[in-house]
């Protein structure tokens, strides 16, 4: 039975603030970024844009770019035809065309794409290639798209069946609902029946973008007559390989994918996004063909589901929740990407942290003409932990109670199971709220104020499932001079994982983090990997990295027993060498000279961890071992409300997170919180807004994003320790946490200030303001708009 | 961005020489920064650009003068937020300067290009307008002064012609005894452009309002002085009726635009809440 | 002149980057980012927004930052030109590069050479500046994974770090 361990408890490589192993290149301008490699030959590709949210093409005429001095080809989907028979692709639906072939299905869709040597040649010329399209009606609202009689987004809906968590997913025709998860236990309306209160909300969130300064790039260029090398800052360089390689009908090994460090993903760059249209660029052209996005590009390419959730439960008197109803409509915009797993993966998680023995939860993704959404940050968690704590918040104040008593009252603690029929297995949901009241000295009264600005605090608490089954592998191999490399899959977007697997294998090795050398993605060169997304490389390649490690441990110390004339079980690994009891020690050198009789060899190691997993019944959704781990995320705000302009400053964050054990407190902190300010931005300013389908606020100028004036004077991440006892030393992923529960803590902060409740993001000054006027001012505690 | 000329004259006679009175894609550039973002977005594509760098020696510096401050149209906005001259004579503008923007914006923008530009979301316009600014016009025709009252006609719109450039800005000294304020109202990030700038000057003569100068920008196709919330306050004893009756009156008189900073509607009430802030901001003490 | 006429008419620029001097044929519509990366020297230069906003194209043109994706090339003619390529004396770091690396002030570090050379302009101009000074300054540079605390505490250090070393 796991218990909590003290932050930093251990001294050694794991619990230790590592600075990230890149650091020296990071600050001198030497950390290898996709977005500068270049090859000789390499053509710029300018991708030219639906500008209507759903239509046919009816003409495209490119002979006035192609006619532009400098353009070397415009390629259109018929074109890319040539190379790729079904150019058709996707995680969970091949629902998405290089480039559209017969049907756009947003504004922003790509149609076609300029190829020049001269970047601004390629530019100039999209402007010139000529587009007719005939109109169809579009449908942007998620609500709308699943009435029946909507326009159809996709006529017919054909599953992918790449992924094993996916492989239920069925084809359909005739909806715009691409996929639909259910689950159900006990008896929900029988316990309404019987509760002493009933409380329904609707909440909504908006359509948000990842952002990362680096946008989407990828280089494709031919290695030799039947190969293609795809450079490209991706998450999931294993799921590029396979797909292009599908595309193409090539086997793998013909496409090589590489990465560098990316300049930030969030969920943005994961599965096909730039790869497909670049190597079919490449092989039509038959040169190396780079693409770079432009900051608007990337609100076309892919962004965060809208949501409408629908939530009902019913309470006792004495205030516990006996029962919950959630209907949660994703909005999946043009092609599903990963919706469907954001359905179905946070769709069961829709009625919280709470023990509640009667749920049904129904959740549908619902293609319409907006930008496609698929992973940010919290793969939908965000959107869900907005409105169930938001409801929470709601019921404890209905009810007379507490918010923190409230949540007491309710909470799933640590072993007992999830709706899900999954045991909170060394899960610290009790220890985190516990935590979070402490930090925010809950017991203490808060002055509120009471002229313009009031002041007011709230908390939330969220829990995630990491996705499963998904698999890593990891190799680490020992050089002749006793230096290592772990070879992962793992892509370091900013999240340290290149700092973190070097402390696993380090540890396991008896060596400095900083010893360990780790080999950027390359699929040639690295294993497997599922892709670098959900939180979960940490736990899966951590694990699969020490158990590579572990094998070349074993192995030196084999050498050694033989070298010292001692028993293996007896001998440690310690500062780069195996030691004997007695004190005699081998550096990890001369085992490798004892061995191959000169500075010779490779001894290597291969991990591979792919979890159990249990389907969870499509009926019930029920399932023993539906996730590796729970993550467990909380926060607590302190706001000031200006009540005559409705604009809202965070005085305080506090971000409390079950990260099972820290294996770099540092990173570990600025994960979390790092991850509740960009949630923060999309809690009270980030909006794409959409005119007709058309992004009119696709810049950095018009979207605002969090700028260090918008970050609250004091941000604190509260690091609570069960060790899990599958992860690698007890770890937990973190890398979404500290998103979970920053909207709906901001919300009940809110309240607790001004006694208006807001039901949709983002919270505007504006809508605030409007709020407030119409509960008839500041301090109203009748006050429920919004 | 297209291809264009680049010319960078050496005089000012063979810069108005190179502009062309007819043609709206032959422009003067200054630091820059708005006319390259411009075209980087394809809203503006000149055929010839006639940069005022080389005659930076003539037209830079900040001078005082009989009327006031007589600054050069190619000094940085960085210039004038550090300039000491500026601290001491106008301590308002210096205030907002560190928040106008950002830094590397205003290392580079230069004074004349903020105020020709004719953009409605910068800061400084609504200042000088009340401070009662002019800028000096030249053109093959010669100079003349434009008060900043007369400068801006509309939204990006000025009433400059095609061949004058703006060569220097005169920023009357106010009397010593005026006070003053700049407030802006940053709608989402607080590190946007204002939804709505306010400035404000006034004296206050025997304990009442007296000489009182109001302008609203950012909200609006234009900054605009707030004549009918001027002729309020004069003669009146500061008090919170008159304040809310001033700030009434400017909400009353703005034809604010609704855009993502915020409906017309809520902008006219954030005029209100700002207009009285900026008053009770000067009269707790800000200096002119 | 007008149209999409890519190829352009090329002037020779001659300006020192990190104090080597360089000579480059550049067309009028190119950017200082454009043409600093064309040098192959420089990949701290990036662009990100375009438009001026976020930061991570920032390079000192004479001792002061600025946006290189909004900075016409050819205005850099006899510039002296400064990234975070040329802050360190060999293989030791800047103290503020320094400070960053022991704040752990960057995650993905797309943003980090943008902050350190506005840190760097600040710290010249004020070398002792309190937290909301270091806010507003770097307001206009945007770090997209929140590593702003991070940040601001390691531009703090750098500047007691500078100050003891003045004051030994």
């Amino acid at each position: 039975m796991a218990t909590l361990t003290q932050v930093g408890q251990q001294v050694g490589q794991v619990g230790r603030s590592v600075p990230r192993l890149e650091s020296r290149a990071k600050v001198s301008g030497s950390a290898e970024y996709v977005y500068h490699v270049a090859v000789p030959g390499m053509l710029h590709g300018k991708i030219v844009r639906s500008s209507v949210a759903h239509g046919r093409i009816r003409r495209l005429d490119t002979s006035g770019a192609r006619a532009q001095p400098g353009v070397y080809a415009v390629i259109t989907g018929q074109d890319v035809l040539r190379v790729m028979p079904d150019p058709h692709y996707g995680p969970a639906f091949h629902d998405q065309p290089v480039l559209a072939l017969d049907k756009v299905r947003f504004v922003g869709d790509p149609v076609a794409v300029v190829l020049a040597e001269d970047p601004h040649v390629a530019e100039e010329a999209a402007a010139l290639v000529e587009v007719e399209y005939e109109e169809l009606p579009a449908v942007f609202d998620e609500l709308e798209a699943a009435r029946p009689g909507a326009p159809l987004v996709h006529e017919v809906i054909r599953p992918a069946t790449t992924f094993a968590d996916l492989k239920h997913l069925a084809g359909r025709s005739g909806t715009n609902v691409a996929m639909e998860y259910h689950l159900r236990r006990g008896d929900v309306e029988e316990a309404f029946a019987r509760a002493d209160y009933v409380f329904e909300d609707v909440f909504r969130t908006q359509q948000t973008a990842h952002l990362p300064l680096e946008p989407f790039v990828c280089l494709a260029h031919p290695e030799g007559p039947d190969r293609l090398v795809i450079y490209t800052a991706t998450q999931s360089p294993s799921f590029v390989r396979s797909e292009v390689a599908r595309l193409l009908g090539w086997p793998e090994n013909r496409v090589r994918v590489r990465t560098a460090f990316l300049g930030g993903g969030f969920g943005a760059k994961l599965y096909i996004k730039l790869e497909a249209l670049a190597a079919a660029c490449c092989l039509l052209a038959g040169r190396p063909v780079k693409i770079t996005l432009s900051m608007e590009e990337q609100f076309l390419t892919i962004t965060r589901h809208p949501t409408t959730f629908r939530i009902r439960s019913g309470v006792t008197r004495d205030g516990r929740i006996v029962a919950r109803a959630c209907e949660v409509w994703w909005n999946g915009g043009a092609y599903a990407d990963i919706s469907p797993r954001v359905t179905q993966k946070s769709g069961f998680t829709a009625s919280g942290p709470y023990d509640i023995e009667n749920v049904r939860i129904d959740s549908y993704v619902v293609y319409t003409n907006r930008p496609p959404t698929g992973a940010l940050r919290g793969f939908g968690i965000p959107q869900l932990v907005w409105a169930y704590e938001s409801h929470t918040d709601i019921i404890a104040h209905r009810l007379g109670m507490d918010p923190v008593e409230f949540r007491r009252i309710n909470l799933l603690s640590n072993g007992q199971p999830h709706a899900t029929g999954t045991p909170l297995t060394d899960t610290a949901t009790r220890e985190v709220l516990e935590a979070l009241a402490k930090a925010m000295e809950w017991d203490k009264p808060l002055e509120r104020g009471s002229g313009r600005y009031r002041r007011g605090r709230g908390i939330a608490i969220g829990l995630k499932a990491c996705v499963a089954p998904t698999t890593s592998c990891a190799t680490v191999v020992l050089y002749g001079d006793g230096s290592v490399a772990v070879l992962a899959g793992t892509v370091d977007m900013g999240q340290g994982s290149d700092t973190a697997l070097a402390q696993i294998a380090a540890e396991t090795l008896g060596l400095q983090a900083e010893q360990v050398r780790v080999v950027h993605p390359d699929t040639d060169v690295t294993p497997y990997d599922m892709a670098t997304l959900g939180s979960r490389s940490l736990f899966h390649m951590g694990n699969a990295v020490k158990q590579a490690a572990e094998q070349v441990r074993d192995q030196l110390l084999a050498i050694a027993a033989r070298a010292l004339e001692a028993d293996a079980e007896q001998l440690v690994v310690r500062d780069g060498a195996v030691w004997a009891p007695g004190g005699q020690s081998l550096s990890f050198k001369e085992l490798m000279v004892h061995r191959f009789g000169m500075q010779a060899g490779t001894l290597v190691g291969t991990g591979t961890y792919l979890p159990p997993y249990a389907k969870p019944d499509p009926e019930t959704g029920q399932s023993e071992e539906i996730t590796p781990f729970w993550m467990v995320g909380g926060c607590g705000a302190e706001v000031e409300v200006d009540t005559y302009t409705g604009r809202v400053r965070v005085l305080r964050l506090v971000n409390a997170a079950d990260v099972g054990r820290a294996i770099n407190p540092a990173i570990v902190r600025t994960q979390l919180n790092g991850a509740s300010l960009m949630q923060l931005g999309m809690t009270l300013m980030e909006e794409m807004v959409l005119e007709q389908g058309q992004v009119v606020n696709a810049s950095l100028a018009a979207y605002k994003i969090p700028g260090f004036g918008d970050v609250p004077p004091v941000v604190e991440a509260v690091l609570v320790e069960m060790p899990h006892r599958h992860g690698p030393f007890g770890a937990k992923g973190v890398g979404e946490t500290g998103t979970f529960a920053v909207s709906a803590a901001v919300a009940n902060a809110i309240y607790d200030a001004v006694g208006v409740r807001i039901r949709e993001l983002p919270i505007t000054p504006e809508r605030l303001l409007a709020a407030l006027r119409r509960s008839g001012g500041a301090g109203s505690q009748e006050g429920e708009e919004g | 961005m297209s291809d264009f000329e680049l010319c960078e004259p050496g005089s000012l006679e063979e810069a108005l020489a190179l502009l062309d009175p007819q043609d709206p894609s032959v422009r003067v550039v200054g630091g820059g920064t708005a006319l390259v973002l411009m075209m980087k977005q394809r809203v503006f594509h000149p055929t010839r650009l006639v940069s005022l760098r080389r005659l930076a020696g003539q037209l830079r510096g900040i001078m005082r003068g009989e009327r006031g401050l007589q600054v050069g149209a190619m000094t940085t906005l960085r210039e004038l937020e550090q300039s000491a001259l500026v601290a001491r004579t106008a301590p308002v503008l210096s205030r907002a300067l560190p928040r106008l923007a950002n830094v590397r914006v205003r290392n580079q923008a230069t004074l004349g290009g903020h105020l020709a530009h004719g953009d409605p979301h910068m800061d400084l316009p609504p200042i000088l307008l009340a401070m009662g600014a002019r800028v000096q016009a030249t053109s093959p025709r010669g100079s003349r002064w434009v008060p900043l009252e007369e400068l801006y006609l509309g939204y990006y719109e000025t009433s400059l012609a095609r061949d004058e450039v703006v060569t220097w800005v005169e920023i009357p000294e106010l009397p010593a005894d005026t006070r003053g304020a700049y407030v802006k109202f940053c709608y989402l990030s607080a590190e946007d452009w204002p939804a709505v700038g306010v400035a404000v000057f006034f004296r206050l003569e025997g304990g009442q309002f007296s000489q009182v100068r109001l302008a609203v920008g950012a909200c609006t196709e234009r900054p605009v002085r707030i004549s009918r919330a001027e002729t309020l306050l004069n003669g009146e004893r500061p008090s919170p009726a008159v304040l809310e009756a001033a700030a009434q009156a400017a909400a009353g008189e703005v034809q604010p635009v609704s855009d993502l900073l915020g409906s017309a509607e809520y902008k006219r009430e954030m005029v209100r809440v700002h207009v009285r802030e900026a008053l009770e901001q000067a009269l707790v003490g800000g200096g002119r | 002149m007008s149209g999409p006429n890519g190829a352009g008419a090329f002037r020779t620029i001659r300006f020192r980057l990190n104090g080597r001097p360089v000579e480059m044929a550049v067309r009028a519509f190119e950017t200082l980012a454009d043409v600093l990366r064309r040098t192959g020297q420089v990949g701290s230069v990036r662009e990100s927004c375009g438009q001026g906003l976020c930061g991570t194209c920032t390079v000192l043109v004479d001792g002061l930052a600025i946006s290189s994706c909004l900075y016409l090339a050819a205005l850099a003619d006899g510039a002296e030109i400064q990234t975070v390529e040329g802050l360190a004396s060999g293989e030791k770091l800047h103290p503020l590069q320094q400070a960053f690396v022991d704040c752990g002030a960057f995650q993905c570090g797309f943003c980090t050479p943008g902050m350190i050379l506005t840190g760097l302009q600040l710290l010249r101009e004020n070398p002792d500046p309190d937290e909301e000074e270091i806010r507003r300054y770097l307001s206009g540079n945007l770090c997209r994974c929140g590593a702003y605390p991070e940040i601001v505490r390691a531009i703090r250090q750098a500047a007691r770090n500078g100050r003891e070393e003045a004051g030994t």
